[in-house]
């Protein structure tokens, strides 16, 4: 057996070999990372890479951003609106690096965001492709967009009682809060909060815990919504996820989003009516609930005019009645008038001066007109008034006669 | 006013007033209390619009 070497003296002639070999050269690696350790304030992050088949790893290499490449995973995030973290594939270019200390390292220089939102968008159409092939039911595609049993819902005339899934102390519940509340129409609104860690892989399972609370509480929404402040460190990944995806679909409440963020939907607003922030999701509510106001004016409106048009209508009515009355009361008076006058001159021809110019005479006794002869006796004194003169008489004889005389 | 009453309900009766009265089925007889239904119909969407009965409740509560 040789003498043993000093390990120092091996390990070097390693790191020689190595340089030797792929000292000056970058490579394009694709591969899945796993194991990431983000390490934000030293602006370090570690990783591993590696290679499956099936389910067994069958190559696995330690990965690192240094502080001048440590943007790039800033860069990732922002881009593929998703935490830069276990599971995903990527596509870098790496140099290879060997310590003495920490062993063989690629070190990252820049990840392909080409491939990496190409790897995005490719994950969403699979599960977008799923949800529709698995849930004919409650997905459709109907000119390209998505009529879920969810987005059909009817909403309330007015929405007024909201069920609020959200981080706590996140932008996106402070945004919808004050939109809502401070609204200008000064409509009352009544939001219960559920609130939920909208971080991390198991965020959209809790989401769906919260939704499942919702459906089986006493209470009774009109609306549920779930929003999400913006910022950078958004995670949108867990609206994408397939099974939260399905729940939101064939919720039997409506449900409005508000995930912020304006470059592409999530699959959870595609199952749901999406609005692009917070705020707008508020709203559209107080617009739904003016709309409903509005509609109640114009009736008020129409009923009220309508009012005056009959109340119109009758005055006129009833002036025109009062008219033709106070016809029929002239026409009346004017006959009566008439009437009268006849009857005034039927008098006038039946007064005691008509009669004595027309040669009669009125006889009277001790002052009183004689209507009974009987009361006549001889000696009687009369007097006979003829037109303008009286005459004095003493009965002299008194003949009652039977037969008319001949006058 | 009746408490179980809700928009969509305040809203059809309402709408179905307004329709009687212009297609002329309602007598000059029954107006005033159309009146009186229809202003009390409004003002039930407006004010449930704004929770003034809530914050009428709230109020008596609080004293």
């Amino acid at each position: 057996m040789p003498k043993p070497m000093r390990l120092s003296i091996l390990v070097n002639e390693i790191q020689e070999t190595l340089e030797n070999r792929f000292e000056g050269e970058d490579f394009w690696v694709t591969a899945e990372i796993t194991d990431v350790k983000k390490y934000s304030n030293k602006r370090w992050c570690f990783l591993k890479f590696i290679e499956k088949e099936g389910k067994a790893i069958i190559t696995e290499i330690k990965g690192v951003f240094w502080g001048g490449t440590y943007y790039q995973v800033e860069k990732f995030e922002q881009q593929t609106r998703q935490p830069f973290s276990s599971g995903l594939e990527i596509t870098c270019l790496v140099r290879v690096r060997f310590h003495q200390r920490y062993g063989l390292t690629l070190e990252v220089l820049e990840i392909d965001f080409t491939y990496a939102l190409g790897k995005l968008e490719m994950d969403r159409q699979a599960v977008l492709a799923r949800l529709l092939q698995e849930n004919t039911e409650s997905i459709q595609l109907i000119d390209g967009q998505y009529a879920t049993r969810n987005n059909s819902l009817p909403l309330s005339m007015v929405i007024q009682h909201v069920a609020l899934i959200t981080a706590p102390g996140s932008d996106g519940q402070r945004d919808f809060l004050q939109e809502i509340e401070k609204n200008r129409y000064g409509y009352g609104f009544l939001v219960s909060e559920y609130l939920v860690q909208i971080q991390g892989d198991r965020s959209s399972e809790l989401i769906m815990q919260q939704l499942q609370h919702i459906q089986s509480g006493k209470e009774k929404f009109d609306v549920v919504v779930i929003v999400r402040g913006g910022g950078s460190q958004t995670d949108f990944k867990p609206f994408d996820d397939y099974e939260l995806s399905k729940y939101v679909a064939s919720f039997p409440i409506p449900i409005l989003t508000g995930i912020g963020h304006d470059r592409n939907t999530s699959i959870v607003d595609m199952m749901a009516r999406p609005n692009k922030t917070p705020t707008k999701v508020a709203t559209y509510i107080v617009d739904h609930n003016f709309s409903f106001e509005q509609e109640v004016i114009a009736l008020k409106d129409r009923f009220f005019s309508r009012i005056q048009e009959i109340m119109q209508s009758e005055t006129q009515n009833f002036y025109t009645l009062k008219e033709s009355i106070a016809k029929i009361i002239i026409t009346y008076l004017q006959n009566r008038k008439s009437n009268i006058e006849a009857i005034e001159r039927l008098v006038k021809n039946l007064s005691p001066l008509s009669i004595l110019s027309k040669g009669f005479a009125i006889v009277t006794m001790d002052d009183q007109i004689i209507t009974d002869p009987g009361k006549i006796k001889k000696q009687s004194a009369l007097k006979t008034i003829l037109k303008s003169t009286i005459i004095h008489t003493t009965v002299t004889e008194k003949t009652p006669y039977e037969n008319q005389p001949d006058l | 006013m009746k408490t179980n009453l809700t928009y969509s309900t305040a809203f059809d009766t309402l709408e179905k007033i307004v329709a009687q009265m212009e297609s002329d089925e309602i007598q000059v007889d029954e107006l005033a209390e159309k009146v009186r239904q229809a202003k009390e119909l409004i003002a039930f969407c407006e004010n449930k619009l704004r929770m003034v009965e809530k914050e009428v409740e709230k109020a008596i509560s609080e004293k």
